[in-house]
């Protein structure tokens, strides 16, 4: 690669792994959470000294869902941009660090609030559930902290651009760079109902909130929020396994390609969750259903060249017959393993997600557990492997050490047990929503209901299919610590692929970020304007405050 | 006659596409997936109205 470096600097590699430690200590809290969940969905436990289900829910939620990705993601994508574009310069490092101490610091605050009880809103905080103030500004921190790495890293970019005229930058760069404007651009969405609406009423400035104003902010960053969490695994899938494997990346310019249309067409689509609203007329939501069903086509894109990268690699070692490539890949390897088995899972993730996202279907598994099911697939399985896998080349490259055999074996079990546990928990999910059962719900049977009571078998797999990823989760931070700091010492690849000979030269346009970014505002203000204006023209009154836990 | 035509031009060189065989079955198994996906919760709505 240009300018690149074959390790990471010392110092950029400390910056990158404090987000990664961040991130594994959000993992086993968050972890623990999600176990007594599951425990006390299942009806057979409850839990001690009155602790409330839907306190671990929101703990689980915010530190996997926001704390760990968030974490893990700007760790590696600092790892890679002074890998592919060059050590960062102190002044880039040094805005990195303040970004670090602010998520940090902004973290804590949250999480405090959480654990004594005071903000059980789980981790979309839906008004009018009213959290202390405490747990908004908490949020706020992590969020600007992110936008600070984020201007680091466009800062690095820039420099690169600029000592390289009329030059590809470096794809892994580009790709960190789309990542973080997409981050931006959405972020701004829950920045403004944060500030303008959570925190002045959550400190009694204000009576009222606009509820539905709040949840369209919401969701007009929380749906590229996923987006934001998948984008670092196409990252390694496209830039980074091919190399694992030996092979090449089938091509750069579909890769950037994809990523492009991901930042044009990923924001305008959050009323595909609020599709049971009211107060949002039918037509604009019929307009972002569309924009979310071509979100799907990089998604294949992506899905068109992996299957690709990994025959092309097949066949370039002998494969013969349809499937014979399949067989050439290299299965005992970890840092492959992990990361395929996640794609693997991608196939009914995204079948899921075509079910979430179509009007008539969406009234079938509205709010109920198949979307946690869903969500189970997509983050915390397709995603987390793919960084699980990244971790297990990471670490080692960052601390100075490689990861003994032993620790790849362990860490294929990990793949194994983290898949059983998932395909128990997450099928079971998916089909006690088909039949009802509701979504953030602890245990009830409410009175005994006939349809309640045909949902209990589905939460026991449930219960069993969490314990096993628990396991998982105890297997993975075994790994990463030994990694971290007991693995023998020695060098460690950083693996960037090549790209394959016969693919086409990557023209420039993928770089005129004022036409993507113009395209993509574009998209936004017709997708969103009409609709946010009527919502706050024909408003009700707003809510009061309400704290049910 | 044979038409002389394409005698004098000269060969340009073919370059081999990969044989992607199975990646387009692989698509095709996935397109069918989220077919099948859909079409069965779609029954379900039906079903249900």
């Amino acid at each position: 690669m240009m300018n690149g470096t074959w390790k990471v600097d010392a110092r950029d590699g400390k910056l990158a792994m404090a987000h990664i430690y961040v991130a594994f200590v959000a993992l086993a809290l968050g972890g623990l959470a999600g176990l007594l969940q599951v425990l006390v969905r299942s009806g057979k436990f409850e839990l001690p000294a009155g602790i409330s289900y839907y306190t671990i829910l929101t703990t689980h939620g915010v530190l996997l869902g926001l704390v760990l990705t968030t974490f893990f993601i700007i760790g590696f994508q600092f790892a890679a941009v002074s890998r592919t574009a060059g050590t960062l310069s102190d002044r880039v490092r040094f805005w990195g660090w303040v970004g670090f101490w602010l998520m940090t610091i902004g973290t804590a605050i949250t999480a405090f609030y959480i654990l004594i009880g005071e903000a059980s809103v789980l981790y979309t905080f839906y008004a009018p559930l009213q959290a202390h103030a405490g747990f908004y500004i908490g949020l706020t921190l992590v969020v600007v902290g992110s936008w600070i790495s984020g201007f680091a890293m466009f800062a690095h970019y820039a420099k690169w651009k600029k000592a390289h005229p009329g030059q590809v930058s470096p794809l892994l760069t580009f790709m960190s760079v789309v990542n973080m404007i997409l981050w931006l651009i959405c972020s701004l969405g829950v920045a403004a109902t944060v500030l303008f609406q959570f925190i002045p009423w959550s400190l009694g400035y204000v009576d009222r909130i606009n509820v539905l104003v709040s949840r369209t902010l919401f969701w007009y960053f929380g749906h590229p929020l996923v987006y934001f969490w998948l984008l670092p695994a196409y990252m390694i899938w496209y830039a980074i396994i091919p190399k694992i494997i030996g092979g090449k990346m089938f091509s750069d310019s579909l890769a950037r390609m994809s990523f492009i249309l991901f930042l044009i067409l990923s924001i305008p689509v959050g009323f595909h969750h609020q599709l049971v609203e009211p107060g949002i007329d039918p037509v604009w939501k019929y307009l972002q259903v569309v924009l979310t069903f071509m979100v799907v086509i990089p998604s294949l894109m992506t899905a068109f060249s992996m299957f690709a990268t990994f025959e092309m690699y097949g066949r370039s070692k002998g494969a013969t017959g349809l499937f014979g490539w399949l067989r050439k890949l290299p299965w005992g390897d970890a840092r492959f393993f992990a990361p395929f088995v996640g794609m693997l899972f991608f196939i009914p993730a995204g079948a899921g997600g075509l079910v979430n996202a179509s009007h008539q279907l969406n009234q079938v598994v509205h709010n109920t557990i198949w979307v946690t099911g869903h969500f189970h697939l997509t983050l915390a399985t397709t995603v987390v492997l793919t960084f699980f896998g990244a971790a297990y080349w990471l670490i080692p490259h960052l601390t100075g050490r490689v990861m003994t055999k032993a620790m790849n074996r362990l860490a294929i079990i990990q793949t194994i047990v983290w898949s059983i546990g998932m395909i128990f928990m997450s099928s079971a999910m998916h089909f006690a929503g088909l039949l009802g059962a509701p979504r953030r719900s602890a245990f009830s049977t409410y009175g005994d209901a006939p349809q309640a009571l045909e949902w209990i078998p589905y939460q026991i797999a449930q219960a069993v299919g969490g314990t096993i990823l628990f396991i998982g989760i105890i297997l993975v931070l075994i790994i990463v610590t030994n990694l971290a700091f007991f693995a023998p010492k020695g060098e460690t690849e950083f693996p960037v692929a090549e790209v394959a000979e016969q693919a086409e030269r990557t023209p420039l346009v993928f770089e005129n970020w004022t036409l993507w970014i113009g395209i993509a505002v574009v998209l936004i203000l017709i997708a969103y304007t009409v609709p946010f204006i009527d919502m706050i023209q024909n408003a009700p009154p707003g809510s009061k405050g309400f704290k049910l836990w | 006659m044979k038409t002389q035509l394409n005698t004098n031009t000269p060969k340009t060189k073919v370059e081999k596409e990969p044989a992607l065989k199975g990646t387009l079955a692989s698509v095709l198994f996935l397109g069918f997936f989220l077919i099948f996906t859909w079409v069965s919760v779609y029954f379900l709505f039906l079903n249900r109205l």
